[in-house]
């Protein structure tokens, strides 16, 4: 049997009083698409800022193809293979498109800038935005905003990235092409955890869903599984009241 | 050390303290509401002197009427202020507010020093005080401008805290540097007390700087060290808070007042003395960036 | 014209014009420009950590300051010649820098402009304080870079280390840590995300422009010979922020060219007296109230867009 890609167990955070992550075990293999969902507040959140390096954990290890992810800062592991977007978009406003992109490109030191332009500009072909490269980022639409943060990521040559949200205030059309790109990227062997509310995407794109609810993995299965159990539902309503 | 020596000394410090808090709240209640330190406070502090000083020189008032005086004078200006250079910070006109912000308030108190040096001259002033003569408490012998000036100060700090807690006003004030926009929410017009804030705060600047010309004369550099001691204090207890900015008043003004005894060359005692505070600073926000009663802030 | 050829043609010209001044210009203006130099490389140095990575700092005078007392004392005390002084004050300055910025890397905005004033405020007062080395409040003498040198010289000298910085500092900032710098400046998270080691880049840039302001005020020490603590005060560090806010300090030649131009306006209108220092506080307000980017920049981004109008290739 080949190390996971991903192997997270008896992951442990605490914020004050409250247990965000209680004692989580989670094993993704290289290749894999997971989609993580849970109510507001089940720890999808928590969870990727601590694989990221975002957040120290309290408690349990992670380890990226067999080495320890914990006590890296958020720079290594971008270097090291871990990608990641966020739910608000952190582009650089006042930087072009194109800059945005040599940021990710140039961080290992030792790329050339005529290396890192051109994979640039073939990313931002590949999402439709090289039209946009010489200008602001600050100028981009919500919608084109969420393409370059993808397309920033895919800058450092991920082999796992960590979607969180990218469909939040995305239109139809966009979000169809978006999840296209996510599943060619996925088809070329990038691993990817989609963080979403959005239930229709989620369902449609991973063939894996893991579901958390304050802190514990309650359902980690197939698409049908997971609609089909009654826990699933249980968080759901607890929360939203139908 | 005797046992007199130390009285006198905690009670330099508290005296001290009064007017240190006095500055600091308004420090506090800016940045409170509307989330901007005013690095242009201790020129604030500096007018309210000279306010005070015109009002009894040319004027001719009587010492109590020239404080109603520097407050009213600061309070318009600080409204001013607020409505020509604040604004700009939280209606979105400013690109990056907080970087805007540091700057106009920085660049304010140099223009405002620059133009009190032309108007009023290098030379210090000295107003009449409230109140002449010593007091003496058994042994200990205080000067009566000093008691005056910062029984003074207590009694406006207590009904400025009086004020925030029991007025509609007050309480709108509070609202809004909770929660901005549960405030709104609420029919509080942010604006309006932004601005209100800006003119309290400034208004208490004014009051400690006239309070305190009398007795270490009115001259233009003069908010310039107390400033700084306010800063200390508002980090101390916390930006924002008001009870933490009394408290960090009360620690300075002790801390001070026995450091300098500590070091033996008493010229050099004397030149560190405004370094203490500073270090004090440091330390707070290094090591306690929400200051001693502060809440938790992940960003400082 | 290409934008590119515009720039080119522009600098030289403006170098050429500061290296033809000399001729045209009498002792007392040459002095005034030398100076100007010196609050260029100050306002340059604090333009790159302010308006590249968004680092706030009121020390930037106390550094230049620390700078000029470490070359002085270094050449009064360790017998040092003075180039060996100045490379001191770089050291010195640049390792305060680095300090300050590792012990600041959590603070933001104001929390850091607190600090920074903390920091400067206590070297001023250990500088007061200390006179048995520094002579306190009366001024440390100190000895001349060239021996003998004449106005021209002087003028030279500073004009060719200025251009140095500035060459230097857009080096650097067109090279990969520019990029980064201004990444940090944007979001740090963000920059963090793209392999961006943030914790680093803020202290180097932090020790970068300590050690130019470190120089800065090496060099005006030598050439004044006479430093006073008053050179670390925070009324110091307002004319320094006025000259790159006005100059605009988003470029760091624009800030140096706030810096030579204001202090030659500030001769130039010496009847004014003090009123001059108001209406130079007032003008800081207007240009940071309206125009953001300063005269200079507001300026060629006007000249630009007319290039583009008048059919430019873009």
């Amino acid at each position: 049997m080949t190390t996971p890609q991903l192997e997270i167990s008896g992951l442990i955070k605490r914020f004050g009083g409250l247990t965000a992550l209680n004692s989580v075990d989670l094993s993704i293999g290289q290749g894999e698409l997971v989609g993580l969902i849970g109510p507001n507040g089940s720890g999808k959140t928590t969870l990727l800022n601590i694989v990221s390096g975002y957040y120290p954990a309290d408690g349990g290890t992670i380890r990226h193809s067999g080495t320890s992810v914990l006590g890296k800062a958020p720079h290594q592991l971008a270097r090291q293979g871990i990608g990641r977007s966020f739910q608000i978009t952190k582009l650089f406003k006042r930087l072009t498109v194109l800059e945005n992109m040599l940021v990710a490109g140039l961080s290992d030191g030792t790329t050339s800038r005529a290396a890192a332009t051109e994979r640039a500009m073939g990313l931002l072909a590949d999402l439709r935005l090289e039209r946009l490269a010489h200008e602001r980022a600050a100028s981009l639409s919500g919608g084109q905003g969420k393409l370059l943060e993808f397309a920033r990521v895919m800058m450092l040559e991920p082999e796992i990235i960590l979607l969180d949200e990218p469909f939040g205030g995305v239109h139809p059309e966009l979000k169809r092409f978006m999840h296209e790109r996510i599943a060619a990227w996925n088809a070329a062997g990038v691993t990817i955890i989609l963080i979403s509310h959005d239930m229709g995407s989620i369902f449609e794109l991973c063939a894996r869903v893991v579901t958390l609810s304050y802190g514990d993995i309650i359902c980690d299965g197939t698409p049908d599984e997971t609609r089909n159990d009654p826990a699933v539902l249980d968080a759901y309503l607890g929360e939203q009241h139908g | 050390m005797s046992l007199l020596a130390i009285f006198e000394q905690a009670l330099n410090g508290m005296i001290v303290s009064s007017f240190y808090a006095l500055a600091a709240l308004g420090l506090a209640i800016i940045f409170g509401v509307l989330r901007v330190v005013n690095f242009a406070h201790g020129e604030f502090y500096m007018l309210g002197g000279y306010a005070y000083f015109m009002a009894l020189s040319a004027l001719g008032l009587p010492p109590v009427l020239g404080l109603v005086v520097a407050a009213a004078a600061l309070a318009i200006f600080g409204a001013l202020v607020e409505w020509l250079l604040i604004r700009p910070v939280y209606d979105g006109r400013a690109d990056r507010p907080e970087e805007y912000s540091i700057m106009i308030t920085f660049a304010l108190s140099i223009l405002l020093l620059n133009l009190a040096n032309s108007l009023f001259g290098p030379w210090p002033r000295r107003p009449e005080p409230l109140f002449r003569g010593r007091i003496e408490i058994g042994e200990l012998i205080v000067s009566g401008d000093r008691l005056a000036a910062a029984g003074v100060a207590v009694i406006l700090i207590t009904a400025l805290l009086l004020g925030l807690r029991y007025t509609w006003t007050g309480r709108a004030v509070r609202a809004v540097s909770q929660n901005r926009e549960a405030a709104e929410i609420f029919g509080i017009s942010v604006t309006r007390v932004g601005m209100l804030a800006f003119a309290v705060g400034a208004a208490l600047a004014g009051l400690a700087g006239a309070l305190m010309g009398p007795v270490f004369n009115v001259v233009p550099p003069m908010g310039v060290i107390p400033v700084i001691k306010a800063y200390v204090i508002v980090v101390l207890g916390g930006l924002g808070s008001i009870p933490g900015a009394i408290i960090g008043a009360i620690i300075l003004g002790q801390v001070e007042s026995f450091a300098t005894i500590l070091i033996p060359d008493p010229s050099r005692a004397l030149a560190y003395k405004d370094a203490y505070g500073l270090v004090l600073l440091i330390a707070i926000l290094l090591l306690r960036p929400q200051g001693l009663f502060g809440t938790q802030d992940r960003r400082a | 014209m290409t934008p590119q050829r515009a720039r080119t043609l522009a600098l030289g010209v403006l170098l050429a014009g500061f290296a033809v001044l000399p001729l045209l210009l009498g002792d007392y203006w040459i002095y005034t420009l030398t100076i100007g130099f010196y609050y260029a490389i100050l306002a340059a140095s604090w333009a790159l950590l302010v308006g590249y990575v968004g680092r706030i700092s009121f020390a930037q005078a106390a550094m230049a300051g620390l700078g000029g007392y470490a070359s002085a004392l270094g050449v009064q005390h360790l017998g040092l010649p003075p180039v060996l002084g100045l490379g001191l004050a770089v050291l010195v300055s640049g390792a305060l820098g680095l300090a300050i910025g590792w012990l600041t890397l959590r603070l933001h905005g104001a929390y850091l402009g607190l600090t920074t004033i903390a920091f400067a405020e206590i070297l001023r007062i250990t500088a007061t304080a200390e006179y048995g080395l520094t002579e306190g409040s009366r001024g440390l003498q100190v000895a001349p870079l060239l021996t003998g040198g004449s106005r021209t010289e002087y003028y030279y000298l500073l004009l060719g280390v200025t251009a140095g910085c500035l060459v230097l500092m857009g080096l650097l900032l067109r090279s990969r840590l520019g990029l980064f710098f201004q990444s940090i400046r944007e979001d740090e998270d963000g920059a963090a995300s793209l392999g961006v080691n943030v914790t680093l880049w803020k202290m180097v840039a932090f020790a970068i422009s300590s050690a130019f302001a470190g120089l800065a005020g090496g060099l005006y020490g030598h050439f004044v010979q006479l430093i006073t603590p008053s050179m670390m005060s925070l009324q110091e560090m307002g004319i320094v922020l006025a000259m790159a806010v006005i100059g605009g300090f988003h470029n760091v030649l624009f800030a140096a060219l706030g810096g030579v131009a204001l202090q030659v306006l500030l001769e130039a209108l010496r009847e004014l007296g003090e009123w001059r220092l108001v209406a130079f506080g007032l003008v800081t307000l207007l240009v940071l109230r309206l125009m953001p980017n300063g005269i200079f920049g507001a300026a060629v981004a006007t000249i630009a867009a007319r290039m583009r109008r008048n059919g430019g290739d873009e």
